[in-house]
């Protein structure tokens, strides 16, 4: 009997000590929906308002400076033109595989659509290098040497309209809750919309206006000094996807800008 | 200490997550959020038919091998799985992970302090057990065995899981001969996305690899737990009468698949044999030039002219003027550190040792073995006549005793009869030691046999010396502690070199292939090509059956090589010029010292060319 009722006590002590580090944790995280750069504004014990720190100085890692694709997974997608026809791993709908089936390069490059497969949603797949840079406290600036084109990932709400090649990128630090006094962990997140519409594999496999790109960006050191920065990628596509494509991609750090070489965008 | 009520359990691992400091997650105090437990299945989209595991023949693009690489790849045929320890063989890190099947991670914590131990994982295809060590221990030596999953530490870096593994087996890179050494290293990475984890690996192999492999890939978590999680395997007899020593190959330059994956999606050859340039853009430049491009693959088909390139290996002899000691398998250790392996079985008589060692550190060796058994050396069994394993026979075997001998009839004959540890071998060792005088004449076998096996019971388990004609010289053995389930091979079999094959004492190529089969045919795996029977090499580390199988392969392929152009009235020289070891040099070869890859290749040669005469 004793011990059941020592054991109670540590039952409620324990789940009373667990309810207060939930207040705490709650009480660090932003709002939901609030820009999620802004610093913790203050807590329990805290010393007060503060301003929202900026996007740049909230940073879970520097994703700045260049970085070189690694050309080692979907190699005869990426690195060559594939052929018509050649679906495989992405679940085309009824209305996708007519639009993948009518692919005709010669006419994009007619039509001054060359720049399709160079879209949000396949960019970051196109052998290349990108270069990465803060455009100011809030945006990143993601420029690419394939087709000579610039993505801006925004940390605030835009009313860009978007209906260009990159569309409208949002971008958040994705925070993995940690202990109280550890540094905060997680991943960029970005979030892409309001995309022309465009080819998710160079052979004509399409994504409409209506597709969302769902990225996460992490970054890798290894111990002999390489940084990679990994790409996971969701685009999800009603008008022409049967299931959510989903693809990983990875970038090797440059020290400079070797071999950074942009040229146009090429439907061939 | 008490045991912590299970009750209490979910309410500390909140506290943890909850962030009052309390640390229960392993080193580094972090977090609930990159916890990966639970079951996935590897995403179908990305790398489509790579994802059932193999791949089609030649189609390497995106993969940095070297030469060897490709040409081990290049000389691969598929008819080689029908072999029986290739039938059941295992997935290794991280190529597993791109196998279909399901997938599952777990933690392992101390009950007492819910530190957090490791970090598990389990795969459905070869039924792979993968243990991420999270508690700082250090890695095993260079000399102890390799497992497919590897030997794995792991730690939390931000958000992600990493994972460093060594020691894992001769697998593949992709399952269409691009082999991954057994000299690789992985660097690994799990970070959990919502119901994903994206997974990123870096393989470090200096065997097959120009530049590290590095790979992207997604699994996806099961929203219920799958059904499926084993994956039965059996080898059999999949054609009747199969000769042990066929293993199938291509001739480089005569694959006769070469162009069909390329064909099929027209695609560029130079591409689809890979190489380091494959993974960078500007490879894309050369797509512009097909003739140029098909030129440069031509090039590639075939060993480019030169010395025989250098193993890469690492040696897993400490050097270190020490003597390490390996518990291998039941009552047998091996002692590592003084030239040659040492096999040590012990048990209530005395220790019954194989091979001696150089003889540089015998009174090192000598207290090892007295920490492992309380009573002295009672025989010393000497597989070859090399001074790198009979070299400390002088001193081990005055070290020990022969109590079976005392009070015998020998005693009436032999004033020191049973003084110092007997000393057994085949009656050619014993002759080939006498003959090159390198060792005074107590460190000679005195108990020789002549035909095809010696037995004794000892220690409690029944031991079993075979005799191995024309393998290394005419005078080779194997010992099998049956109850221990260890085979001691001598120089039959080593990891660290080419088999330095005697030729003028009577070695031959096809001796030695056949040992190795002698070998394979005693020897049972526990699960899928790992465990089970251990065999203690020559030189090198301790293994299972299936490096002693790939050792097989490779021995046939070169013998059938070298027997091909000597058809074809090649000389030596011209065998030698054509590196016919190009594609596992980087693992054995030696150019420098006294057994290299032309001395290794000139004796292959010569023992086809002349086949020595049935031992006597």
């Amino acid at each position: 009997m004793s011990y059941k009722l020592t054991h109670m006590r540590r039952i409620v002590l324990l789940t009373a000590v667990a309810a207060l580090g939930m207040y705490s944790a709650l009480a660090q995280a932003p709002p939901a929906g609030a820009p999620p750069p802004g610093a913790p504004a203050g807590g329990r014990g805290g010393r007060g308002p503060q301003a929202p720190r900026t996007a740049k100085a909230a940073a879970l890692f520097d994703l700045t400076g260049y970085w070189n694709a690694v050309v080692t997974e979907d190699w005869r997608y990426r690195m060559v033109l594939p052929m018509k026809g050649d679906y495989a791993g992405i679940q085309l709908n009824p209305e996708g595989l007519k639009i993948a089936n009518a692919w005709d390069p010669a006419k994009d490059e007619a039509a001054g659509e060359q720049c399709k497969s160079y879209g949000a949603a396949n960019i970051m797949r196109m052998p290349g290098r990108i270069h990465i840079t803060w455009q100011d406290d809030q945006i990143l600036k993601l420029d690419t040497d394939a087709g000579s084109q610039t993505r801006t990932l925004n940390f605030e709400a835009s009313q860009a309209p978007g209906g260009d090649w990159q569309g409208v990128s949002r971008a958040i630090w994705e925070l993995v809750p940690v202990g109280r006094g550890v540094a905060p962990v997680g991943s960029l997140k970005i979030v892409t919309t309001k995309m022309k519409p465009g080819y998710l594999r160079r052979n004509g496999v399409p994504y409409s206006a209506n597709a969302t790109l769902t990225e996460y960006f992490d970054k890798i050191d290894e111990p002999n000094g390489d940084s990679y920065l990994l790409v996971t990628t969701t685009v999800e596509d009603p008008t022409y996807l049967g299931q959510p494509y989903l693809t990983a991609s990875h970038f090797k750090k440059q020290a400079n800008a070797a071999g950074w070489n942009p040229s146009a965008c090429t439907a061939k | 200490m008490k045991r912590i009520p299970k009750l209490l359990v979910p309410a500390l691992v909140s506290v943890a997550a909850f962030g009052q400091g309390l640390d229960f997650s392993g080193r580094s105090g972090l977090p609930a959020g990159i916890d990966i437990s639970g079951a996935y299945y590897p995403l179908p989209g990305q790398d489509s038919g790579l994802i059932t595991a193999s791949g089609s023949l030649v189609e390497y693009g995106g993969i940095p091998m070297n030469e060897a690489g490709r040409l081990y790849a290049l000389a691969w045929s598929a008819a080689r799985i029908q072999g029986r320890q290739h039938q059941c063989m295992g997935y290794v890190v991280p190529y597993t992970y791109n196998a279909p099947g399901n997938f599952r991670f777990w933690e392992e914590r101390d009950p007492y302090t819910q530190r957090l131990l490791s970090i598990n994982s389990y795969w459905q295809i070869s039924e792979g057990l993968r243990t991420i060590w999270m508690d700082d221990r250090p890695h095993p030596p260079a000399y102890a065995p390799h497992t497919w999953a590897g030997f794995s530490t792991g730690k939390y870096e931000g958000n992600t899981l990493s994972v460093y593994t060594t020691h894992i087996k001769r697998g593949w890179i992709r399952a269409n001969g691009v082999p991954q050494s057994d000299e690789a290293t992985v660097y690994d990475h799990f970070i959990r996305h919502g119901d994903r984890i994206t997974y990123f690996a870096v393989v470090n192999d200096p065997v097959y690899l120009a530049e590290p492999f590095s790979r992207a890939y997604t699994m996806l978590r099961n929203a219920k737990e799958p059904d499926g999680w084993l994956y039965a395997c059996d080898d059999g007899e999949q054609i009747l009468g199969r000769p042990e020593d066929l293993v199938e190959s291509y001739d480089w330059g005569k694959h006769p698949f070469l162009r069909e994956f390329a064909d099929k999606h027209q695609l560029p050859l130079l591409g689809l044999l890979g190489g380091p340039e494959t993974t960078h853009p500007e490879f894309v430049t050369k797509l512009k030039d097909p003739a140029a491009m098909e030129t440069a693959a031509k090039a590639l088909l075939a060993p480019a002219p030169g010395a025989p390139h250098a193993s890469r290996a690492v040696d897993p002899n400490p050097r270190d003027g020490e003597i390490h000691v390996l518990p291998v398998q039941g009552n047998v250790y091996m002692l590592v550190g003084d030239g040659g392996n040492i096999a040590v079985q012990v048990g209530e008589q005395g220790a019954f040792v194989v091979n001696t060692g150089a003889g540089q550190l015998s009174d090192k060796v000598i207290a090892a073995i007295r920490k492992l058994s309380k009573n002295p050396i009672q025989f010393i069994a000497n597989t070859n006549p090399s001074p790198e394993l009979t070299g400390g026979n002088v001193k081990l075997r005055a070290a020990g005793m022969d109590p079976s001998l005392m009070g015998s009839f020998f005693s009436g004959q032999f004033a020191d009869a049973g003084q110092g540890a007997t000393v057994i071998s085949h009656l050619n060792t014993q002759m080939h030691l006498t003959d090159a005088k390198t060792l005074p004449s107590d460190g000679i076998p005195t108990d020789t046999f002549v035909h095809d096996r010696r037995r004794k019971f000892h220690n409690g388990e029944a031991v079993e010396i075979f005799y191995q004609p024309n393998a290394i010289t005419d005078g080779d053995s194997i010992v099998h502690f049956r109850h221990s389930d260890v085979i001691v091979t001598g120089d039959i079999f080593s990891t660290t070199s080419y088999p330095a094959i005697d030729v003028k004492n009577g070695g031959s190529i096809q001796g030695e292939i056949d040992a190795l089969n002698y070998i394979l045919n005693r020897t049972i795996y526990e699960h899928d090509e790992e465990g089970g029977t251990m065999i203690i090499p020559g030189h090198g580390r301790a293994c299972d059956e299936w490096e002693v199988a790939e050792y097989r392969d490779m021995l046939v392929i070169i013998r059938d090589r070298v027997q091909k152009l000597i058809k074809s009235g090649a000389t030596e020289q011209q065998v030698k010029t054509a590196r016919v070891t190009a594609d596992y040099d980087e693992r054995f070869g030696v150019n420098s010292g006294a057994w290299t890859t032309d001395i290794f290749v000139a004796a292959v040669y010569n023992s086809l060319k002349n086949p020595p005469k049935p031992a006597q």
